[in-house]
């Protein structure tokens, strides 16, 4: 048995390269099978032309990203752009702080962790329907601000952007809030010690130390709040009245009732080719600037 | 430590967990509420417990998104921290290329993922069913443990672990000793975004469950045509009191027997 | 339409790629994508089913069969049943579109039976499994949808009208103008649902609701548009609890939802508007890749019992198609008299013209 572990190390140790792909390619492979290859078919499918019950009929044309750049289309995007924009904002604002406490909370850690999950282990729509009931004109919201004398008549709270928003940054704060903690968390306390005896004050210490230090799990959480909020489609549809379109709409729609699941892919390649360009952007500048410090 | 924590930080804190919780105290409270439509508060019963008893689509559909949270759990974490491993440690070519693809599962939307999957996997013959919804849960986790423990691998004190190689440990029980427990605040982190999402997920497991796997969300929004009755609230609350029991009771076992690696 | 051997030439090219590898696989796909099987030989005649099965997989809504239907017919036939739940017709469309097997038996609205016909996704039933045929109402024999009946027996079916709260209004709506009343800014509803909201702006301005006239069309956005400003919302069936507490007035539902909404709050009431709206009717089918259809049949016949049919409608509160079970239900729902069904429309498929009413729909909504 030993001989056996000593081998194996040996052998990594002397490949370093082999090192890598070991870790890699249980994962890879998973994501390149069940991921990337469905994926390419859903290519195929957004360059031919769309079957009259579903589905595709053979052809080659480039229509549905030609039809994607009308104004109509354009116009949802730049709101979805800005309501994800937006809702990454606000998580990040309410997120950071909290996962700044739960880290420096010593023995509460795991609990406070927990319970940031916990809410979502019920069913979406259950919460959501909550939600409605605490945001209707008749619900516990306006009820209780009416009691207090505060309000008097209830104030629209369900079925306006602000109801969008709540239930969009209620949805995501975790991805954000998770991220955070655990890179704050493995954060030396030694380091923000040394910067208060060398009479940093707190603002400062904050800025200099705690906030460079966390800036991995800070993209890493916005990103996994933007990206995701890109796509959402039920939270606007069911807190604000459906009455307006997100990207995620669209393609849901094209899918679902239009029956155009060509142009339903296109939208959503053309969506995910400029996050990605994004994203590989910024990986590029991190990695310079990671080398360039070394 | 944690002492000198300012009142405003701590008072913001509390008001997230308020917002955070405010939806489920509401949820909790309807499954006590004899409304059928859960639209105001009328007058109390169990009934919706009792109910459970007969609704085994209900209870059929937990276990289903139980095995299939449990397993595509840990499969994703391993994965997904194997590749945070190697993406956050090592220099090699096509790195930058494979750590922008570990966001292309990030970006897609779900029914895109859903009806994609499901040709796969008619094509290749995957009978549909639990495999199916496992395999494409993995898919989707993964990517988001890796981007969660990367974020913890990134700038990680490597002090630590020097120091063990130095005297005289191996890599295998240096990586076991020293930098499992240095990332398990990242890991544990990301079972737990993959363990929430694979339980709520719906339009992915619609498209790639087959007959007899039918999982406790498809139960739930399939009765949105009529009207999600309010046993659904008594197995989230069933489903919250255990799970917090659970908790305070692996918190009072690992209390007393701390991890290798973590601080007093 | 392809031959058959055409078709099985392709088939078993597809079963070699797939078996080559994923690689060839995805080619593989792309054909499957592209093939057509077309709808069944209609002249080839029915064979005799086998033996009944000891299994049966129904694919259907929840909550929409009474608690005893499939205990019984389990204890009865000695088949076990599984029941998995889908939430839109789309959704059951594109999951067998895609190739999904091992269903028995669906449960499609009525414009989505052409689809399923047309993409020969579904078997023809075999009626001389059905013996209780003769108990289903005139209204539902030769379907516009399903031309004798010849692939589905009806399971249930109702219309989708006008519900409001008859204390809280001063009038009585008796038309879809009552949305462009601005005195009920703010309390009213339309379904999140593009063939609801447009069809009913269609019969208002005296179209059929199948209309894909771009000239109709035009003219039902421009309606829809004007109503949509007095709209607190686009939401379908979870408006009945906003109907109870009184934040919704008036709303476009569904009249069986209407039914159970009444059972909380005595003072809904509702009406079929003058102008007319959307009759449907959900109808059980057999999957053509079904593998227990003998099992499948006798659950077509099963449900066609007045005691069952009788206990589903108690349960749902939509109309039975099942006429003999009418006196055993406890609020029947009257089959539309001759003058109601003038105004009562069948939705049908709209085929190519889909992707214009979507695109009508986006531009409603992005108004």
């Amino acid at each position: 048995m030993a001989g056996v572990r000593e081998r194996a190390l040996a052998w990594l140790y002397h490949r370093p390269t082999a090192k890598v792909w070991s870790l890699l390619s249980p994962g890879i492979l998973w994501l390149l099978l069940f991921f990337l290859v469905p994926l390419l078919i859903m290519f195929a499918y957004s360059l031919m032309p769309r079957g009259t019950y579903g589905g595709v009929e053979a052809g080659f044309t480039l229509e549905h990203y030609r039809r994607f750049f009308e104004k109509i289309y354009l116009a949802i995007l730049s709101r979805t752009f800005f309501v994800s924009l937006l809702c990454t904002t606000i998580c990040l604002l309410l997120g950071y702080p909290v996962a700044y406490v739960i880290a420096r909370s010593g023995k509460w850690k795991s609990l406070l962790m927990f319970l940031v999950v916990l809410p979502f282990w019920t069913s979406f729509l259950v919460r959501t329907f909550a939600m409605i009931f605490l945001m209707r004109d008749t619900g516990l919201i306006n009820s209780v601000l009416l009691k207090l004398g505060l309000i008097s008549h209830p104030i629209a709270i369900l079925y306006t952007p602000f109801a969008v928003m709540t239930g969009l940054v209620y949805g995501f704060l975790p991805f954000m809030i998770l991220p955070i903690y655990a890179s704050l968390e493995k954060l030396d306390l030694s380091l923000l010690e040394a910067a208060e005896v060398l009479g940093a004050r707190p603002v400062a210490r904050f800025w200099r130390v705690t906030l460079p230090l966390s800036l991995p799990g800070l993209v890493a959480g916005c990103l996994l709040v933007f990206i995701p909020a890109l796509g959402s489609f039920l939270t606007s549809d069911l807190l604000g009245g459906a009455k307006e379109m997100m990207i995620g709409n669209l393609v849901q729609n094209q899918f679902a009732s239009a029956r155009n699941w060509p142009f339903g892919s296109a939208a959503s390649f053309i969506v995910m080719a400029l996050v990605l360009l994004a994203v590989v952007t910024y990986l590029r500048v991190k990695d310079r600037a990671a080398d360039g410090g070394r | 430590m944690g002492s000198r924590l300012p009142k405003w930080l701590i008072a913001l804190t509390a008001l997230v967990y308020f917002f955070l919780h405010l939806p489920i105290f509401v949820l909790v409270a309807f499954s006590f509420n004899a409304s059928k439509f859960s639209v105001e508060w009328t007058s109390f019963t169990f009934q919706w417990y009792r109910r459970l008893l007969e609704r085994g689509d209900i209870l059929r559909g937990l276990r289903a998104s139980l095995i299939v949270g449990a397993i595509s759990t840990v499969v994703s974490t391993l994965l997904g921290t194997l590749i945070a491993l190697a993406v956050g440690r090592h220099r090699f070519r096509g790195r930058t290329l494979m750590e922008g693809l570990l966001y292309v599962p990030v970006v897609t939307p779900e029914i895109v993922v859903g009806i994609s999957l499901l040709i796969l996997f008619v094509l290749i013959g995957f009978p549909l069913g639990l495999g199916t919804i496992v395999v494409a849960h993995v898919a989707f986790s993964i990517s988001f443990v890796v981007i969660v423990v990367l974020a913890r691998l990134e700038g990680m004190d490597r002090t630590l672990e020097e120091a063990a190689m130095i005297l005289g440990a191996d890599e295998i029980t240096t990586f076991w000793r020293i930098t499992v427990p240095q990332l398990l605040p990242g890991i544990m982190a990301g079972a737990l975004l993959a363990f929430t999402m694979s339980f709520d997920d719906y339009v992915i497991t619609s498209f790639v469950s087959g007959p007899g796997s039918t999982t406790l969300p498809m139960v739930v929004y399939s009765m949105v045509r009529k009207n999600i009755e309010p046993s659904i609230n008594a197995i989230s609350t069933i489903i919250l009191v255990l799970t917090t029991l659970l908790l305070y009771l692996s918190e009072r076992l690992t209390r007393e027997r701390p991890l290798p690696g973590t601080r007093a | 339409m392809r031959s058959v051997d055409e078709r099985i030439a392709r088939r078993e090219f597809v079963h070699r790629a797939t078996a080559m590898g994923v690689g060839l696989g995805t080619i593989g796909s792309l054909l499957t994508a592209c093939r057509r099987e077309g709808p069944e030989d209609e002249h080839e005649p029915l064979k005799p089913l086998g033996p009944m099965e000891k299994e049966l997989a129904i694919y259907s809504w929840s909550d929409y069969i009474a608690p005893t239907t499939i205990p019984n017919f389990e204890k009865e036939f000695g088949v076990s049943v599984t029941y998995d739940t889908y939430e839109s017709n789309e959704e059951m469309l594109a999951k067998l579109q895609s190739g999904a097997q091992g269903y028995d038996i669906i449960c499609p609205s009525g414009y989505a039976i052409p689809v399923l016909v047309a993409l020969g996704l579904v078997a023809r039933v075999n009626r001389a499994y059905i013996s209780d045929w003769g108990n289903i109402a005139p209204l539902f024999i030769n379907p516009v949808f399903d031309p004798d009946n010849a692939h589905t027996v009806p399971w249930q079916w109702g219309n989708t009208g006008i519900a409001y709260r008859k204390d809280k209004l001063p009038i009585t709506p008796d038309s879809w103008s009552i949305f462009h009343d601005a005195r009920f800014r703010g309390k009213m509803t339309q379904m999140d649902d593009g063939r609801d909201v447009i069809g009913s702006w269609l019969r208002y301005g005296g179209h059929s609701l199948n209309s894909i006239d771009p000239h109709d069309l035009a003219q039902a956005k421009a309606e829809a548009i004007t109503a949509k400003g007095n709209l607190k919302s686009y939401i379908s069936a979870p408006v009945k609890a906003q109907l109870i507490s009184g934040d919704v007035l008036v709303a476009q539902l569904y009249n069986g939802d209407t039914a159970q909404a009444r059972a909380e709050q005595p003072n809904l009431d509702y009406c079929i508007p003058k102008e007319g709206c959307t009759l449907w009717a959900d109808s059980l089918a057999i999957p053509r890749s079904a593998r227990h259809k003998r099992a499948a049949h006798e659950y077509m016949n099963y449900i066609l019992r007045p005691r069952v049919g009788a206990d589903i409608s108690n349960e749902t509160g939509f109309g039975t198609p099942n006429q003999a079970a009418l006196p055993l239900i406890s609020h029947p729902v009257p089959y539309p008299t001759k003058e109601e069904l003038a105004r009562l429309e069948y939705q049908r498929d709209l085929g190519k013209a889909t992707a214009e009413w979507d695109q009508v729909w986006t531009e409603i909504k992005s108004a």
